[in-house]
This record gives C-alpha cells, sequence and structure tokens, in this order.
C-alpha cells in the first residue's frame, strides 16, 4: 500500500512548530506508521533537489511552518504548492506572520542596519551588510534576498487549512494530520481549532461578572495573580476575549495571561483592532485627560493587541507619509 | 503637479452630526467638497477596523463627530466613542499614521458653523501632511468582512 | 454566501433645479449604468411626488429589481417615503440605500466638477453598501396600557383619575404612608382662600375608592426597563406592619406606645410616637410602624401596639418587591424645600421662633403641632411678624430662579395671619413682587390698599441678616436706598424656594431622564413638549418639573394623563424597531464584555448556555455591543460591518 506522502518545511521560523510534532512523543511513532516523510529539512537529509524530483501534486499535504521573510522562503512555498495536494499553514507565523510579523513596524533596511551595525556587541567597523550577491575574486555568491516586510503564508501561495498557535498544541496537530489522513476535512480555508474565542472553554470565565471595570492598566509582574478570577476583572490585560480557543488554555491554567497567538475567530479581520474596541470599553473613565493617562498605562497598545497578527491585519505595519 | 486633495472618510451618527451636516445643507452653506460621510446611529457603532480600513483604502484623515457628552441619544454611546478614540489614536500612531489625521469631535445638530470649521481645518491639517503610504499596494487582494 | 443574482436599480432626482443645477446628471447617469450589480439608472425630476414613486414601483416589477439606490435628498426627509414604495412593490422596504446628494452634496459645493465628482462616490457607496442588505422583518408588539403614576400628590392624583377608566388600569406609587402630597398640609390655598382639605378631601377619596386605581403607599420604583408601550417596573413595597383592610385609625396603638421621635410630617416641631398617622386626616387612615425607631426592630421586645390594638391589625411583615407591566409612566414627585438651616443668615437653627414657610403652614393648619393657632415656642401668640421672601430664590448664591409661588403663600399668609391675629402687625420683606396672570395683583391689593401689611422693598436679599437679641429675632437689611436699618420681631417666616427633591437624582437615574441644573426633569421641549422627557413613555408633571402653583401641577398631570391617553389605546399595537441587533449563538463566546455595555439592559447571559442573548423588545439598535465584540459575533442589523465597510469601499475608491 502506498503510504500518503508528507512534507514538513520551516520559513522564518523558530523551530517551535517542530518541537510540537516532536510533543506528540508516542504519536509520532503512529504518524511514522502511517506516512511518508518526503521532506523535512530540520529533522531528516533532505535536499532540494528531492522536492524537484517529487511529480506535481503528489504530496498529500505539507506543513508549512514560519513566516515569509526572504526570497529562498517564498520559492520554496511555491515550489511546495505545486508539488502538494494540500498547504496546511503551521503555527502562527505562517497562519498570521506572528511575533516575527512585529518586524512590520520598522523598515527592512533600519533592521539590517540595527542588527549588522546598531547592535553595542557587534564588530563592523566597515559597516558590511548582507547583501543578495557579492562577487569575491572570480567567485559569485549569494544570499537569499531580504525583503521589505513580512507575509504570512497566504500571503505568498494559496493555503488550504491552518493549525494556529505560536506554537500549536500536540493535539492540534495530531487532530489535524489524522483528519487529513482520513479524508474528514472542514471547508477549505478553516482554521483548524475552535470556531468560539478562548472565553469559551475558560474556567475563570463562569466568575467573571457581567460587568467588569479597568481603572488602571496592571503589568504582569506587579502582583500575585489570583488564579481563579478573570484576568481582566483584576485589572490585567488578557486576549482571550478576542482569541480563537483550542489550545485548551496553557497560558492561563499556568496563571498567565492570553496573549492571542492563536488569532482571530472567523468574523474577524483585525484581531487587533477588535480586541482595542473590547478592552477600551472596559475602562472606568469619561473623563479625557485620564483616559489619556490610562491609555499611556500600557507602555506597546500596538505590540501588545498585534503580538502575532500584524502582518495579517488591515494595514499589515506602519505606513509612510509622502510629503 | 496636482495638488494633492486629501479624502477624509466623516462617521457622523444619525441624530446630532449627520442631522448638522444636513443643516448645513440646509442653509446652503460651504464646506470642502472632498468629505465624504458615513452614517452611522451612534458614534459608539463606529468600530475601530473601520478607521483602520479607511485608512488602509486610501483615506488621509478619519473624522468621527458624535453628539455631546450627556446628549447622546442611547445615553453613552459617545463615552465609548471616545474611549476607542484615545486608544486607537495611540495605536495608529505606532502603525506611523500622525494623530492629527485623526478626530474625535463633538457637534450638536444645530451646530453649523462649528461643523464647517472642524471639516475645513481637518482638510487643511491634512492636505499639508500629505498621502499615506501604507505597507503593501492598495491594488492587492483587500477583503470585505465576512459578516 | 448569496448566490441570488443582484439587480440594483438606481434612480437619481433632479429635484427640480436643486440637484439638477449643481451636478452634471448625465454623466452620474452614465457612471451608475457603469457599477457592478447595476442595471437600470434613471434620472427623474421629482422622485418623492407620485409619478416618481410609480416610477420606481413599476421599474422593480418589470425589471425584477432586487435593490434599489435612490440618490435624492437626506434619508431624514424621505426614507421612509422610499421605503414605502419598496413595500407597495412587494420587496422588503430595507432593500434600499439612500445617497444624500442634495443636503451632503449639490446644496453644499458651488463647483459643478467637484459636486458631480462626490455625488458620483456617494452613488458607489450606495450601491455597493445595498448588495449588501438583508430582508428585515417588522414585528408587532402588544402593549400594554396600564400605567405607573409616581407620586400622590395634586399631579400625580390629578393624572390618576383622568386615566383610570375601563380597561386602564393605574398604579399609584407613593413613597410616603399617606397620599395628597404637600397640598394635604396646608390649612387654606391661594388665591381664593378655601380650606385646602375641602378641596383636596374628595379628590382624594375618589383616588382610595377608584376601582381602576391601585395605590401602593410606602413604596418606591427601584427598577425600570423596557420602553413605551412595554416597561416593567421593580417596585419595592416597604412594609406598613399594619393590616390596611382592619385598622380603622382609632389610635389605641399609639396611646399606648413608649417610644417618642419627631414628627416630620410637622417639620419637627412636635412629636409623634413609633406607631403612627401622620396627622389627623391623613390619608389612608391606616397607621403604620416606623422601623427606624421601633424598639421591637431593635432587638427589645415590645408589643404594647399589638395587645392594644382591637382589630388585631398589628402584623411584622417583610418588605415585598412587585413586578408591574404597564405602557407609559407618569413622574409627580414633587419638591422639596430650601433648607435655611445650612446658611447662618437665615438664623433659622439658633433661633426658635424663625420659621420656614412649610413649618409655618403647619401652624396654621388644624391638624398641626398647635392646631392652627400662631404660637411662639414660648406658647404666647406673636404681636410682630415679619416675612422674608425670595429665601434661597433668585440668588445666585443658592438659586438662580424664581420660585413663583412664594410672593403668593406669603400674602396668604399675612391674610390668614390678619385673621386669627387682628392686632399683630406684619411686615413683609421683598425685592421684586411676583404676581402673574389673573388673580395675584389684586390678591396683593387688598392687603396693600387696606395698609394691613406693611410691604417693606429691600435692595438684594442676600443682604437680609438675622440674628437673636434676648428673646426676639433682630432682621437687618438693606432697604433700595443703600441704607442698612434694621427691626425686631417676635415671630419670621422665611419663604423658602421650592427644590427639586433631595432624591432627585436617584430618580433621575432609575428612570434614565435628565436633569436641569437646578435637578429639576428636564423636559423633552421647553415650549411643544413640556409634559414629555427625552425618553418616550416617561412624562413629568407637577413641581418635579419646576416649581409652580397648584393650578399649573394639575394642568401637568391632566395633559400628561391626555398624551398617554390618546397614544396608549388598548388593543392597538406598536411596531416593533426592526434596526436591531442579533447574536450569533454558534460563535459567541459567553466573554460578556457587551452586557454591561447596553445602555438599555436589553443583553442577559445564559448561564447555561454560555452564551448571551439579545432581547429585541429592548433594544434600540444603537450598536454599542457591535462595536466592541471581540469576535464579532453580534450584528447590527441595516448597519452591519460588511454594509459599513462597502460604503467606505465606494466612497474611497472614486
Amino acid at each position: 500500500m502506498i503510504k500518503p506522502k508528507i512534507a514538513l518545511y520551516w520559513c522564518s521560523s523558530c523551530g517551535g512548530c517542530e518541537e510540537s510534532v516532536i510533543d506528540l512523543a508516542e504519536d509520532v511513532l503512529d504518524i511514522a506508521e502511517a506516512v511518508d516523510v518526503v521532506f523535512w529539512p530540520v529533522a531528516m537529509d533532505f535536499k532540494y533537489e528531492d522536492i524537484e524530483m517529487i511529480p506535481d501534486g503528489d504530496i498529500t499535504a505539507t506543513l508549512i511552518n514560519g513566516a515569509i521573510r526572504m526570497d529562498n522562503q517564498e520559492h520554496m512555498a511555491k515550489i511546495l504548492r505545486k508539488k502538494s495536494e494540500l498547504i496546511i499553514a503551521h503555527g502562527s507565523c505562517a497562519h498570521l506572520g506572528g511575533v516575527i510579523g512585529l518586524a512590520n513596524f520598522y523598515e527592512g533596511r533600519d533592521i539590517l542596519d540595527r542588527a549588522y551595525k546598531e547592535v553595542p556587541t557587534v564588530e563592523n567597523p566597515q559597516g558590511i551588510l548582507p547583501m543578495a550577491e557579492t562577487k569575491e575574486s572570480d567567485r559569485e555568491l549569494g544570499l537569499p534576498n531580504f525583503h521589505n516586510t513580512v507575509k504570512a503564508l497566504d500571503q505568498v501561495i494559496e493555503v488550504d487549512y491552518y493549525i494556529p498557535g505560536c506554537p500549536p498544541t500536540p493535539e492540534l496537530i495530531k487532530n489535524a494530520l489524522k483528519a487529513i489522513l482520513q479524508g474528514e476535512l472542514p471547508p477549505k480555508g478553516s482554521v483548524l481549532a475552535e470556531k468560539k474565542a478562548l472565553c469559551y472553554t475558560c474556567s475563570r470565565s463562569d466568575s467573571k461578572p457581567d460587568k467588569v471595570r479597568i481603572n488602571r492598566f496592571k503589568r504582569p509582574y506587579e502582583m500575585e495573580w489570583d488564579s481563579k478570577r478573570c484576568f481582566l476583572e483584576q485589572g490585567l490585560i488578557c486576549l482571550g476575549p478576542a482569541t480563537r480557543g483550542g489550545c485548551g488554555e496553557r497560558c492561563i491554567k499556568a496563571n498567565m495571561p492570553c496573549r492571542g497567538c492563536f488569532g482571530p475567530t472567523d468574523n474577524v479581520i483585525d484581531q487587533g483592532a477588535k480586541f482595542l474596541s473590547a478592552i477600551a470599553s472596559l475602562i472606568d473613565s469619561r473623563d479625557e485627560e485620564e483616559l489619556n493617562k490610562i491609555s499611556d498605562s500600557i507602555p506597546d497598545p500596538a505590540g501588545l493587541f498585534y503580538r502575532y497578527s500584524l502582518a495579517s491585519s488591515i494595514l499589515k505595519g506602519k505606513t509612510q507619509n509622502k510629503t | 503637479m496636482i495638488a494633492f486633495e486629501p479624502k477624509i472618510i466623516a462617521f457622523l451618527c444619525n441624530w446630532c452630526s449627520y442631522e448638522c451636516a444636513d443643516s448645513v445643507g440646509r442653509a446652503q452653506k460651504e464646506y470642502p467638497s472632498i468629505l465624504r460621510i458615513v452614517r452611522v446611529m451612534c458614534s459608539g457603532r463606529i468600530d475601530p477596523q473601520f478607521i483602520i480600513e479607511a485608512f488602509r483604502r486610501g483615506a488621509a484623515g478619519v473624522l468621527i463627530l458624535g453628539c455631546h457628552p450627556g446628549d447622546c441619544h442611547y445615553k453613552e454611546g459617545n463615552y465609548q466613542a471616545m474611549k476607542k478614540y484615545t486608544l486607537l489614536r495611540e495605536v495608529l500612531s505606532q502603525f506611523g499614521i500622525d494623530k492629527d489625521r485623526f478626530r474625535l469631535d463633538w457637534v450638536s445638530a444645530k451646530e453649523t458653523d462649528k461643523f464647517i470649521k472642524i471639516v475645513s481645518e481637518m482638510v487643511e491639517k491634512v492636505r499639508q501632511m500629505g498621502p499615506i503610504i501604507p505597507l503593501y499596494p492598495l491594488f492587492e487582494p483587500l477583503c470585505i468582512p465576512p459578516c | 454566501m448569496k448566490h441570488k443574482e443582484i439587480r440594483i436599480g438606481v434612480y437619481i432626482c433632479e429635484c427640480g433645479p436643486n440637484i439638477k443645477e449643481a451636478i452634471d446628471i448625465e454623466e452620474v447617469v452614465k457612471f451608475a449604468q457603469g457599477l457592478e450589480n447595476v442595471v437600470l439608472t434613471k434620472s427623474f425630476n421629482l422622485l418623492c411626488s407620485e409619478e416618481g414613486k410609480k416610477l420606481i414601483e413599476d421599474d422593480i416589477k418589470q425589471h425584477n429589481l432586487t435593490n434599489v439606490v435612490l440618490a435624492t435628498c437626506s434619508p431624514k426627509e424621505h426614507e421612509i417615503t422610499f421605503r414605502k414604495v419598496l413595500s407597495n412593490a412587494g420587496l422588503n422596504p430595507f432593500l434600499s440605500q439612500i445617497a444624500n446628494i442634495r443636503e451632503q452634496c449639490a446644496w453644499v459645493i458651488k463647483d459643478n466638477a467637484s459636486a458631480t465628482q462626490k455625488a458620483k462616490a456617494m452613488i458607489a457607496a450606495a450601491v455597493k453598501r445595498v448588495a449588501f442588505h438583508e430582508p428585515l422583518e417588522i414585528k408587532e408588539i402588544q402593549y400594554q396600557s396600564d400605567v405607573l403614576v409616581v407620586g400622590a400628590g395634586v399631579a400625580g392624583i390629578s393624572a390618576a383619575l383622568t386615566l383610570a377608566q375601563k380597561n386602564r388600569k393605574v398604579y399609584l406609587v407613593e413613597k410616603l404612608p399617606c397620599i395628597g402630597g404637600k397640598v394635604a398640609r396646608y390649612e387654606k390655598i391661594f388665591p381664593s382662600l378655601e380650606c385646602a382639605s375641602c378641596v383636596l378631601d374628595p379628590i382624594l377619596d375618589e383616588v382610595l375608592h377608584n376601582e381602576h386605581i391601585e395605590l401602593l403607599t410606602l413604596s418606591e420604583v427601584v427598577e425600570v426597563l423596557g420602553f413605551y408601550g412595554n416597561f416593567i417596573v421593580k417596585v419595592k413595597k416597604k412594609a406598613r406592619f399594619v393590616d390596611n383592610k382592619t385598622c380603622i385609625g382609632c389610635g389605641a396603638c399609639f396611646e399606648v406606645c413608649p417610644v417618642k421621635v419627631k414628627n416630620e410630617y410637622n417639620e419637627g416641631l412636635d412629636d409623634r410616637k413609633a406607631i403612627y398617622i401622620p396627622y389627623a386626616g391623613a390619608l389612608p387612615n391606616v397607621a403604620v410602624i416606623d422601623r427606624k425607631n421601633c424598639l421591637q426592630f431593635h432587638g427589645e421586645k415590645c408589643s404594647a401596639c399589638q395587645n392594644a390594638c382591637p382589630f388585631r391589625s398589628i402584623r411584622y411583615e417583610e418588605d415585598q418587591i412587585q413586578e408591574l407591566n404597564v405602557g407609559a409612566i407618569i413622574l409627580a414627585t414633587g419638591f422639596d424645600v430650601f433648607d435655611p438651616k445650612k446658611v447662618s443668615q437665615y438664623g433659622h437653627s439658633e433661633n426658635k421662633n424663625v420659621f420656614t414657610s412649610l413649618e409655618f403652614e403647619r401652624l396654621l393648619s388644624s391638624t398641626g403641632p398647635t392646631g392652627g393657632k400662631i404660637l411662639l415656642k414660648s406658647g404666647q401668640p406673636p404681636k410682630k411678624i415679619a416675612l422674608i421672601h425670595c429665601v434661597g430664590s433668585r440668588t445666585k448664591k443658592y438659586n438662580e430662579y424664581c420660585s413663583g409661588v412664594c410672593c403668593m403663600y406669603s400674602l396668604k399668609f399675612a391674610h390668614m395671619i390678619k385673621e386669627q391675629l387682628p392686632d399683630i402687625l406684619i411686615t413683609e420683606f421683598h425685592s421684586d413682587l411676583c404676581l402673574p396672570g389673573r388673580t395675584p395683583q389684586s390678591f396683593f391689593n387688598t392687603l396693600s390698599d387696606k395698609k394691613e401689611v406693611d410691604f417693606v422693598q429691600v435692595k438684594s436679599i442676600d443682604s437680609v441678616d438675622l440674628t437673636q437679641k434676648e428673646n426676639k429675632i433682630l432682621v437687618k437689611y438693606e432697604d433700595s436706598s443703600g441704607r442698612i436699618k434694621n427691626f425686631t420681631f417676635d415671630l419670621v417666616v422665611l419663604s423658602v424656594a421650592l427644590e427639586a427633591t433631595r432624591d432627585a437624582q436617584e430618580v433621575a437615574k432609575i428612570f434614565g431622564i435628565s436633569q436641569d441644573k437646578d435637578g429639576f426633569f428636564l423636559e423633552e421641549h421647553t415650549s411643544i413638549s413640556p409634559v414629555s422627557t427625552s425618553i418616550g413613555g416617561i412624562f413629568i408633571a407637577g413641581c418635579a418639573h419646576g416649581p409652580k402653583d397648584i393650578q399649573s401641577a394639575v394642568a401637568e398631570g391632566q395633559a400628561a394623563a391626555g398624551k398617554i391617553l390618546s397614544k396608549l389605546i388598548p388593543g392597538e399595537k406598536f411596531l416593533l424597531e426592526p434596526i436591531t441587533v442579533e447574536v450569533d449563538e454558534t460563535l459567541c463566546s459567553g466573554c460578556k464584555t457587551c452586557i454591561s455595555l447596553c445602555p438599555y439592559k436589553a443583553i442577559t447571559y445564559d448561564q447555561e448556555k454560555k452564551v448571551v442573548s439579545v432581547n429585541e423588545i429592548l433594544c434600540r439598535g444603537c450598536g454599542i455591543c457591535v462595536a466592541v465584540c471581540p469576535s464579532a459575533t453580534i450584528k447590527a442589523r441595516n448597519f452591519t460591518d460588511k454594509q459599513i465597510v462597502a460604503e467606505l469601499i465606494g466612497l474611497l475608491e472614486v
């Protein structure tokens, strides 16, 4: 019997999504039994040529994690799209751009300058920046081009399904793979997690009062948080209401507030904006000056509200003014 | 060189500011023709996604005009607008959108002169600031909210 | 996803010359015809005319139009007109959208090219938006024709009696244990100087015996939900502890009660017991126990009254909450007087013989502490009385307004004092006299002509100062030429201002109505809508609405009743607002963000399903909940996210 072919690839990524696959523990063996992994650079020794040789559409499903920031990543994504029946955006970065997407608040040029010249511990007196092509004696050396913006996977190729999370839970990955292998998938474009936001399954929502009002936004380091009460009620920002559920509330159970890594629910395009709307309405003041002060107590609102979703928000990143 | 005509989107609430715009019309007073009005029932209805969408689609400035505090037809919608505005303004500035491009103010149904003053001031200020260049070009496929 | 074909008809109104001369109609027609989903574009001279409306109706039927865009005057003018056209053509009225190219385009832009450009943008926006419109159902609801009247003073009672008819029940809620308000505690009323109880008692009796009026004494409204036609009101009925069916007011209980406290119904001038009837003749004539002072409620066992009662009427019961379902509410909660104790200028607290007008009314009353005899605290009748006008009124220090009735009641006092004590010397200190209308001037003239009263004009009421001088009262003031003068009197009456009740703010909050800067309840429009408030279905009458005399209070009570009688007709139905919100339970996460933001308390949380639900009767369609929902699961009918963004795109694309 020919086993279905599976591929996994990573773009701009931290490796956490791959770790999550390993975290399937013994279940990995079941997967290994059921599929033929034809490409997984981080774990097995495959070469680029191996992928080129695979007939188009021959791979049943490819899980791609990481955001797209470099030429080679875009190139690989496009090739894998050709070779695969299904492309699954695996993890926050592929799904939404992830934390890496926050780089869209800066110009590509500024990022390189910072990393290669301005960081205090870097020794680079000649101010050399990585370039796509250089000639050294008679050799030509190349590096992939560094794009000016971070993109989510579906902004370069067509994506069939999404497994959200930073990283996704092993259960989610296992369920996704099972669904693929059994052919029981929801409509194309679905996110393979819960439909409702986190509050629905959060154990703290039963005791959450109907009326929550905040007069000061607190920071996580400030105190020992009550592990039974809703974080918002305690004055700590938790993105739960604006975040898709399905993670099993791992962070909440560790007594830390949700940071929104599963992205928004189906009807929402811009997770940061919707969360802003909700959190603003909880502020307990009607005085302009006071509101400004309370708003100032959040040091980096855009970074907090768009932590994982900036690259796929409405504006996607910093705009420029042309005068 | 064509002078930059900044498109300004104004969200007006049905009871005060939209009525005010109509009053300006009935009095046949002029204001910059570039103002584009969207009618909502209450300034509290305005979703930050709308504001961001407006900037994304080419607006150079966004104006929200609601009822004076205490006069909201629905009691407190304008306070909700105020809260969102305060936070959104900060976030927009982090997106490189100058705070002066986004303004919230209050007019009653009869304050025609105030309406004209606010609109004219805004158009002038934004004209001097120039257009906004979004990170992704406008021809990128854009989507409409699902519901 | 709608797979139904969208066929939009665009109609551009020339509005006579108004729009025709301001924009290039032909260009706009051509532009509109080229828009996506538009199958038909026409311009017409006057779309709101019969021909115009017929044109649209015929086109809808002939061309199978699914949506209509009207580029016309403001929707505030003709939204309803054109929606009716759609209904007549068999199309849901909400499948239309108006582009306001008159008030917001033709009339405000002089340059033809710019106006044309804006008109195009507005039409493009309307076309994009209307493609996402959904048919909305207009639901009918039976409304309640019963009415709640809060306050059983003259205004409330006049309203209640006017309303009480077959098929209309009136709930009359009164905070005190007795009805009649302030007027029941006066001896005589101006200008006729009739006996107050002769005028009032028959009316109060009618209230008590009218089968359509349910009287709830010792009761206060604690919650109001709903809207005009369907209010759900919670009333807290405080326990009287005396059965009003068996008590006949014989007084056996208060004779034996060991507790004595100051009687607030006599303004503290004498005492009452912890079980009491407020004053002789108070209606209903049933005793009441004051639980703040009754020993039984302080842990001591005392059943003196219980034992003394020949009818076993005393029982220790609980407060109750009664829920009422009414169609309209009249607030007639009356007034409180200015408290001169808080200012030393009037020497009210230090002087035993300085009385406010309300205290003096009780002195004059045959049911009062002295049985109607004007006596000093020493027990002797006074020889010299001063009446000081405008205490707390017409001054920036306290209340800027004129209370309107104090001059008249001061003159009334002068008449009554002279009648009882013919040899007494009366001086009235005033800065101006307020005598509007038919009778007041002659009321004043009878006193001033007969020189029975000495009228002294002071420079300003702020200059009046009272101090104790031995056992008399020294009145110091600045006369009209600026000289400081002083005189001594045995007794002084302060004609105090009528103010909003001390709890007016709480009451306003419960009913959701506004107050003016002095705390009185605010009418919808000063000139043309004086008894309505900005909240539909809630009316105001009497002094709760501002100081006024009995005649005006009665008139307002009857006016409010009239307004309600004409609108709430039993058997008829109200149409519910169709532009409300809708929750998608499959997506709601129960985060509860929206619940506390609804100004009408229309959203509730379902503990079992862990989702919220919206009461469509209470929802007014403001959309606050829609904007804050972090999952975008609440939809604002006719103002959905999709529709608004589509409109935005249309406006910015052109």
